[in-house]
């Protein structure tokens, strides 16, 4: 067990680090490529599954023969990898976004339980603080925006937590849990492709986007009522 | 018999109807069957609630009645349970009771049904009981829904070491289901087609989430779980108590022991009850609890303290009296002042508890953290208190607690202070000695002091006075300050008596005095030394009074006798002491301790009175002498070991043991016995009781024999180590008049030789003389008599020849040089090499007068043939016509008188010399060469010997010419020398 703690402060350390370029000094990063790498890093850090699931099946007893393989992914409680890369960048950022806040009211109910969910509540927020620059470096590009819907996040579809019986409230934690990280898998895989996009658009171009650019230079307070105007191609 | 039976028959009828009759009297006016039974699940508590009422209690207020309740379960014939409860039905009442179902009530359906009784004292007996009512069913299956598979109950709360039973319902028949606890299969009793039971006994506590039991369809993704919480079981609050520090408030603690929480559910709680007041409050901690104490008036207490959690409740009680309850808060301001060498005031301050309230303070005196005193001492706010009898220089430590003087009840906490007394004189004198030695003929006096106790320093020890006085001469005194870090000094004296005062100085002053007369006369040394024998507690010293005036006794030893210093001890005994046990931690078992017993004389004085030696312990000897073995006679040898010193042994050398060993003899000889050694093997031994007898003398030994000694001391504690035996071989018997013969022959051969050596220049004379000088020989001097200072011998231009003649070994097929004539054999010798010069003029056609070298180291054929002499070359002698010539002498003469006459001839050119000589040439060792290049003539050869011969005589017999002369011709320039 204790090995694991320090592994786990450690990594709460490291993402801890990351995060205080922007949530720290409340500041977003104009390098696009920073924070495309930044958001991948974290998102790989956050799908391991040392961080929370594997703390949670310990803690409450689920780390049984015949109870661990019952700890799987509800299917359609997370976007599938599937989906996210089907949509467009800033849908991607939405849906993350709104996943990640799904998530976040879940792990609350978690701290009763599990300590350590605090500690990945407040990495989840730094993520999503993270998203949200990236999604403004993105309305600065040239964009265009779509009417896309932000994809359901667990909250819609999972079941409410039942009260009265704990042992399912037990495994449906576990599940969640499991989809969670699976989730993370998904948008650090999204991130990458993002990443691969833009390394093979430089070779052949051998310059960033001058929307990219101009957006990086124009970094200014997040609106909600600000649309994106086509500029230019974004990375895909 | 008819007749009889006919009226039997009637009676029996007659008397059924009458009771009859009877039970319709009673039973009617009590119609008291229950009525309207209502039964209900409570799955959170697991219980049937039952509920009916009682019609008809018209005549009474109230009555006591019984009821009696069966449950079935499963089936109404499958009775679990019967009981009765016990109770006052009032006038139209609805009664409830409530029954706890060990299974899970889901998994099951159960059946209730009841019975009345009256059972109250106004109704006389008989009574009997109601009728059953109805049947009435309980199934909460109904609501589950259609799930594959139920596992009930969930999320129970259970106290650890409590019973639970489980129980699983499954929709499917057909299905095969296993039931799981933390991982481990369990296996239950089948209560129906599809619902099966588990009994978990003396659940125990894992982890505070629960435990979790799960049961799976096989072959479907089916599961279903529960979780057990397992609290810990709630102890009952020990150490429970109440006490007050001001009247004011009333502090209770206990120790709340377990804690039973769990997540989501609250830990025990703990509620304050006060009997008397009727108050109670919730505690906010869970040790301890503050009741405020609203008056003076509430003497008594009892409190109830009960602790309460989901499952359960456990109380405890104390009844006590405010005024027995005192716990005093710590004193405060505690302090020393006038802190002299011997006493101290101590001070200090009390929160007070009261108007009239005495505390009794308790004042410890601490010293190297014992307790050395303890005083009492009474005092409402303020204490005060003077400590005696203290030590100088002493650091202690006072410490006050108090407690209520009228009613103890506990110790306040303490307080506490350190502090040093002050320093005061020594209050004893030093522990004086003396060692007098003579050191270049003065008396030395090495003075010993023990260094004060700290309990008699009373301070830090500045320096010591060593003031000397001369008792014989009055003069000054002389004083000497020694550091203190000594324990010591040396002082160089006459032969006077001297009185020596030493004093230790601390700050506060000098100690007494410790006064000691020495005297330059070290007195009657010759004492005879006794031994002491040594036991666990040390050496039991004992001694004899010589003068009776003695005013004490001193025993001298040293701690480590072997080491250098030897650590010098003494022990001061009083006059009235004759003995004494010295023990000290430094002595060991083998090591040789000497006490000195000296008497102290009323002036002081020291004098020898005994000597004694001991060891605590003897050992046996770890060595054995050195044996030297003298005397080695054929029959006898003798052992001595006189370097061996008895007196640093391990113990008391009583004597020693002889040890002789030898194949040849098997049986021991006279002084000795048979023994056998560690190693098995026998010898004899032979013992000397005498320690100062150190030779032993071997006898009776058979000549030429191995023996093996070995000998070794032995004390008390055994003999020393058998292990290196010495071999000594006994000579043959004659061998010492061999001895008496051969040496003297040995010495007269050694003294011949010696005076051979010694004449070796005569014998080499008479034998082998030196071939002479041509420049230091008589016929140069002939010569120079005669003043002709150009006539030299061998001057070659005077003779001027042509060829040189080399005769040598008439045979053989090579030809040697004569330098290397050593390969020549003796046999191959017949005459004498030499070297003939013959005249080169083409005229010469005949002998004439020449000159003939004889070389005689070469002529190993002379030299061999062992005569001095050899056939001289005269002219009546040539070859072919040898004589001897009787020495050299006579050869001189011979030449000296040819020599003149072949002056004269050469002078007129008329005589010629024939040289014969060895050629010292340079091609002398270049011998293989000279068959093929004959020797040339060589420039400044010399010649060791010249002799000049007439010619005549100089000629080689014709034969031997032929085979080894060789004639060489010379040209006239070459001159040899």
């Amino acid at each position: 067990m204790r090995p694991q703690l320090v592994q786990r402060t450690l990594l709460s350390l490291v993402l801890g680090l990351l995060f205080l370029s922007t949530a720290a000094t409340g500041k977003c990063s104009g390098k696009y490529h920073e924070l495309l790498q930044q958001l991948q890093s974290q998102a790989d850090l956050m799908q391991d599954t040392s961080t929370l699931l594997d703390p949670y099946i310990h803690f409450q007893g689920l780390d049984q023969a015949g109870l661990k393989e019952h700890c799987k992914e509800s299917p359609g409680a997370f976007p599938s990898e599937d989906t996210l890369r089907g949509l467009s960048q800033r849908g991607f950022l939405r849906t993350l976004n709104a996943t990640l806040g799904h998530v976040l009211h879940r792990l609350t109910a978690l701290q009763q339980d599990l300590t350590i969910a605090q500690d990945q509540g407040r990495n989840i927020r730094g993520f999503r603080s993270n998203i949200h620059c990236m999604s403004q470096l993105l309305r600065g590009s040239s964009e265009v925006e779509t009417a896309e819907p932000t994809q359901p996040g667990p909250e819609a579809t999972l079941p409410p937590t039942p009260s009265s019986d704990t042992f399912q409230h037990k495994l449906q934690g576990c599940r969640f849990l499991r989809g969670y990280h699976r989730f993370m898998h998904s948008a650090g895989q999204v991130f990458k492709e993002w990443a691969d996009s833009r390394s093979r658009s430089r070779s052949r171009r051998h310059r960033p986007p001058r929307a990219l650019q101009r957006g990086a230079r124009r970094m200014r307070p997040f609106r909600r009522d600000e649309r994106l105007m086509p500029r230019g191609q974004l990375p895909q | 018999m008819a007749l009889f039976a006919v009226f039997q028959t009637s009676f029996l009828l007659a008397l059924l109807s009458l009771r009859a009759y009877q039970s319709e009297v009673l039973v009617e006016p009590l119609p008291l069957t229950p009525e309207s039974l209502n039964v209900s699940i409570d799955s959170a508590h697991q219980y049937l609630n039952l509920q009916w009422s009682v019609h008809s209690l018209a005549y009474y207020q109230e009555l006591k009645m019984l009821f009696q309740i069966q449950i079935s379960r499963m089936k109404t014939s499958n009775v679990i349970w019967v009981g009765n409860y016990s109770t006052v039905v009032k006038r139209d009442p609805v009664l409830h009771w409530s029954w706890k179902s060990e299974l899970p009530l889901e998994c099951a359906t159960h059946f209730v049904r009841m019975r009345s009784r009256v059972d109250d004292a106004k109704i006389p007996e008989p009574r009997f009981w109601s009728n059953w009512s109805s049947w009435k069913e309980a199934d909460a299956q109904k609501s589950l829904g259609r799930d594959p598979l139920f596992l009930f109950p969930k999320d129970k709360l259970v106290e650890e070491g409590s019973n639970v039973t489980i129980c699983y319902m499954s929709r499917n028949q057909q299905d095969n289901i296993s039931c799981y606890l933390e991982g481990q299969q369990i296996h239950g009793e089948q209560l129906d087609s599809n619902v099966s039971a588990f009994k978990l006994n003396k659940v125990s506590f894992i982890r505070k989430t629960g435990t979790n039991i799960f049961c799976k369809v096989d072959q479907k993704d089916v599961i279903k779980g529960i979780v057990l919480f397992v609290s810990k079981v709630l102890e009952e609050p020990k150490d429970f108590s109440c006490e007050t520090q001001d009247f004011k408030t009333l502090t209770c603690t206990w120790d709340p022991g377990t804690d039973t929480s769990l997540p989501k559910r609250s830990s025990q709680s703990y509620t304050l009850f006060e009997s008397f007041s009727g108050k109670k409050i919730l505690c906010e901690h869970k040790n301890s609890c503050n009741w405020q104490v609203d008056s003076d008036s509430q003497e008594m207490y009892n409190f109830t303290l009960v602790a309460e959690n989901a499952l359960g409740n456990r109380s405890v009680s104390v009844l006590f009296s405010l005024t027995h309850r005192v716990h005093p808060k710590t004193p405060y301001n505690l302090f020393l002042k006038n802190v002299s060498g011997t006493k101290a005031t101590v001070t200090w301050k009390v929160h007070p508890i009261g108007n009239y309230s005495t505390l009794l303070c308790q004042l410890d005196l601490l010293g190297e953290g014992n307790v050395i005193q303890q005083h009492n001492v009474s005092i409402k706010e303020n204490g005060e208190y003077l400590l005696s009898e203290l030590e100088p220089d002493t650091e202690y430590m006072a410490r006050v607690r108090c407690a209520d003087a009228n009613h103890f009840w506990k110790w306040s906490g303490s307080i506490s202070q350190k502090f040093i007394t002050a320093e005061a004189a020594p209050s004893e004198a030093l522990d004086v000695w003396r060692n007098v030695k003579s050191v270049s003929g003065r008396p030395t006096v090495t003075l010993f002091w023990k260094p004060l106790s700290k309990l008699h320093a009373n301070g830090k020890i500045l320096s010591y006075n060593v003031t000397v006085e001369n008792l014989d001469r009055p003069s000054g005194l002389e004083v000497h300050s020694v550091p203190a870090t000594a324990n010591g000094t040396e002082l160089t004296l006459d032969q006077d008596s001297y009185q020596i005062h030493v004093t230790a100085l601390n700050s506060a002053g000098p100690s007494p005095a410790s006064v000691i007369v020495v005297s330059g006369d070290p007195g009657n040394e010759e004492v005879e030394e006794e031994r002491v024998n040594g036991t666990e507690d040390g050496f039991s010293v004992s001694w004899k009074p010589q003068s009776g005036k003695a005013i004490g006794y001193v025993v001298e030893w040293c701690d480590h006798p072997q080491d250098l210093p030897c650590d010098l001890q003494w022990k001061n005994l009083s006059s009235n002491t004759t003995s004494t046990v010295i023990s000290s931690g430094a002595f060991r078992p083998g090591v040789r301790y000497n006490f000195r017993i000296y008497e102290i004389s009323t002036e002081r004085m020291a004098y020898l009175l005994e000597k004694k030696a001991g060891y605590l312990k003897e050992l046996a000897p770890s060595d054995n002498p050195q044996v030297v073995v003298s005397n080695l006679t054929s029959h006898s040898f003798t052992l001595s070991w006189k370097d061996y010193s008895t007196d640093s042994q391990l113990g008391f050398i009583q004597g020693y043991y002889v040890y002789l060993r030898s194949k040849a003899e098997k049986e021991c000889h006279p002084g000795f016995k048979k023994a056998t050694l560690p190693d098995k093997s026998a010898c004899c031994q032979h013992r000397i009781d005498n320690p100062e007898q150190k030779t032993f003398v071997m006898e009776n030994l058979q000549p030429e024999s191995v023996y093996e000694f070995l000998v070794t001391p032995y004390t008390s504690a055994g003999s020393g180590p058998l292990d290196a035996f010495t071999k000594v071989t006994t000579p043959d018997e004659y061998s010492h008049i061999l001895i008496r013969i051969i040496l003297p022959m040995i010495v007269c051969v050694l003294l011949i030789m010696i005076t051979c050596y010694l004449k070796s220049q005569w014998m080499k004379e008479k034998c082998y003389p030196d071939i002479p000088d041509p420049y230091k020989s008589n016929v140069l001097s002939l010569i120079k008599s005669k003043e002709n200072p150009h006539l030299t011998i061998m001057n070659v231009s005077d003779c001027v020849p042509d060829a040189i003649e080399v005769i040598h070994k008439p045979e053989g097929s090579k030809i040697q040089f004569l330098g290397a004539s050593k390969s020549l054999t003796e046999t191959e010798f017949t005459k004498p090499a030499y070297l003939y010069l013959l005249p080169a003029e083409k005229n010469y056609s005949g002998p004439g007068p020449c000159i003939c070298f004889e070389n005689l180291t070469y002529n190993e054929a002379a030299a061999d043939s062992g005569s001095c002499g050899h056939f001289p070359v005269t002219p009546e002698a040539l070859p072919g016509q040898p004589g001897p010539l009787t020495s050299p002498e006579n050869l001189l003469k011979a030449l000296e008188k040819n020599y003149m006459n072949s002056l004269g001839e050469t002078a007129a050119g008329e005589a010629s010399l024939n040289y014969v000589s060895q050629l010292a040439s340079q091609m002398s060792g270049d011998k293989d060469s000279l068959p093929a290049n004959p020797p040339e003539p060589v420039l400044c050869s010399e010649y060791k010997m010249q002799m000049a011969i007439p010619l005549g005589l100089a000629s080689p017999p014709p034969a031997e010419n032929s085979g080894l002369s060789s004639t060489t011709p010379l040209d006239q320039s070459e001159h040899y020398r």
